[in-house]
């Protein structure tokens, strides 16, 4: 098994119009044993942005203790907060240090810039960012059927009511054909007001 | 005969004092006034400062001169040299982070002193180079030791306080302290201020009694509240039982209604003293 799939995990981004949400699931395992169910791997980095990290969980709590760390201080130096594509290329610049022996972890951004335009942008465990204008980002043990899944349900301008539930069919579908990712969904939606949290039930247990 | 040992930091003189170091803290008795109160009754720390610079052409700065943030739970007030200041701020930043970062718990109010002091106190004695100009009042609060007030000094000295003044005149402002700064006097229903609502902010009677105090140290007569910058750190329980606590600085409107509060009660105090003493 891959290293990116030893603990398992999965996370996918849309955006929508004039707003944005990231779905997490709630997995941790150690090969095909289960840990806990009660670890999502998305994190709310400001009032409009959040973070979600795939991939070897030591590795994905680093990078976000990490991220974290840099955040406040950009935040405490700027008197501002930090915009998605500023935490992308933050993101991406942290895990290029660590080219010749990377962070097995991949993190997802997803959020609102102060002009309420949404984005979303991934990278992968080296730091090669993804396209600027990506309508959704997928990433973890199913990340291709979440690739399918969005392909084939996302479209353009849906307002945030339509974004989440568009967003939970692709999650719950690719997390129930999936052993190593799922045991419940977290779905984040980020509009002009800030970051609204639900748990989603309902999904397979196993 | 104090000139020949006072060129280094890093030699004594025959009475056994640095003189570079004692200089540093001259620089600070320049400063603009800064103080700090520690509400008695643990509702919160207020920091009040006077702004030196104010002239019309300066640009307003976004982030203050005088109080700056170095976590969610620690802020400090800067008297001495603002170069000299934002070097030892970043510093204490990046400590706060790293601190975070290894125990997952937001450090310590007075392990952040240290470590702001001890970077001090090595500019006293290796390398040959001046001490940093500067006093802070560091104001924080943590789950183990609440509300704390420390201040520091070049020689990287520090020390905790309940309430406190640096900077220009800070002995005029020490001694109002010693007869104003007790529990009655800084509870809300016991300060008769009737220029403040009722439904006050719990620190008003702080915030008031840091007002009068710099109004004594100031040199002018007519305060404007663009001199003025107030902070107030507070704490809120949150549901989780977890503590958060708020950073706010006052803006103009809300020192104005302060300091106007604390006019209007100076002025009749000194018509109430004229008006007896006109008995005799």
């Amino acid at each position: 098994m891959s290293i990116f799939h030893h603990n398992g995990g999965a996370v996918c981004a849309m955006i929508g119009k004039e707003c944005a949400a990231i779905a997490t699931d709630h997995r941790l395992g150690v090969g095909f044993q289960l840990i806990s169910c009660q670890r999502p791997k998305v994190y709310q980095m400001g009032p409009k942005v959040c973070v979600g990290v795939t991939g070897l969980s030591t590795d994905a709590q680093t990078v976000y203790e990490k991220l974290k760390f840099r955040i406040k201080m950009y935040t405490l130096r700027e008197d501002r907060e930090i915009s998605p594509k500023a935490l992308t290329a933050m993101a991406s610049a942290m895990a290029y240090e660590r080219r010749f022996g990377p962070y097995f972890s991949a993190p997802v951004i997803c959020g609102l810039n102060d002009k309420n335009e949404p984005y979303v942008n991934g990278m992968d465990s080296l730091g090669a960012r993804g396209d600027e204008n990506a309508p959704f980002i997928v990433d973890g043990t199913c990340d291709e059927s979440l690739m399918g899944m969005c392909e084939a349900l996302w479209k353009p301008d849906m307002n945030p009511d339509e974004l989440a539930a568009v967003l939970e069919k692709c999650m719950a579908n690719s997390l129930n054909r999936d052993c190593l990712s799922g045991w419940g969904m977290t779905i984040y939606v980020i509009t002009k007001d800030g970051v609204s949290t639900r748990e989603v039930q309902g999904t397979r247990m196993d | 005969m104090s000139r020949r040992y006072d060129q280094s930091t890093t030699t004594f003189s025959p009475e056994g004092r640095l003189h570079q170091v004692e200089y540093a803290m001259e620089a600070i008795n320049n400063a603009g006034t800064c103080v700090g109160i520690v509400d008695p009754n643990g509702n919160g720390i207020v920091l009040a400062a006077e702004k030196r610079v104010v002239s019309k052409l300066l640009a307003p700065s976004k982030i203050s001169e005088k109080t700056y943030p170095i976590d969610d739970h620690i802020c400090c007030l800067v008297a001495g040299f603002s170069s000299d200041a934002a070097i030892l701020i970043q510093e204490a930043r990046l400590g706060a982070q790293r601190y975070l970062y290894t125990y997952q718990e937001p450090v310590p109010v007075e392990q952040s002193v240290k470590s702001i002091c001890n970077y001090k106190q090595s500019y006293t004695q290796f390398g040959g180079l001046r001490p940093f100009g500067v006093a802070f009042l560091f104001a924080g609060y943590d789950i183990n030791n609440g509300f704390q007030l420390y201040q520091t000094d070049p020689s990287g000295n520090y020390s905790g306080w309940k309430a406190t003044v640096i900077g220009q005149n800070n002995q005029a402002g020490k001694s109002i302290l010693k007869t104003d700064y007790n529990e009655t006097n800084l509870t809300p229903n016991n300060n008769n201020n009737e220029n403040n609502n009722n439904n006050e902010n719990p620190l008003t009677p702080s915030i008031n009694l840091a007002i009068k105090i710099l109004l004594k140290t100031m040199d002018s007569s007519t305060p404007d509240s663009s001199r003025f910058e107030i902070t107030l750190l507070t704490k809120n329980k949150r549901d989780d039982n977890e503590v958060d606590v708020q950073y706010m600085k006052l803006n103009d409107k809300e020192i104005k209604y302060y300091l106007d509060g604390v006019v209007t009660e100076e002025e009749k105090k000194k018509k109430n003293e004229a008006s007896t003493s006109s008995d005799i």
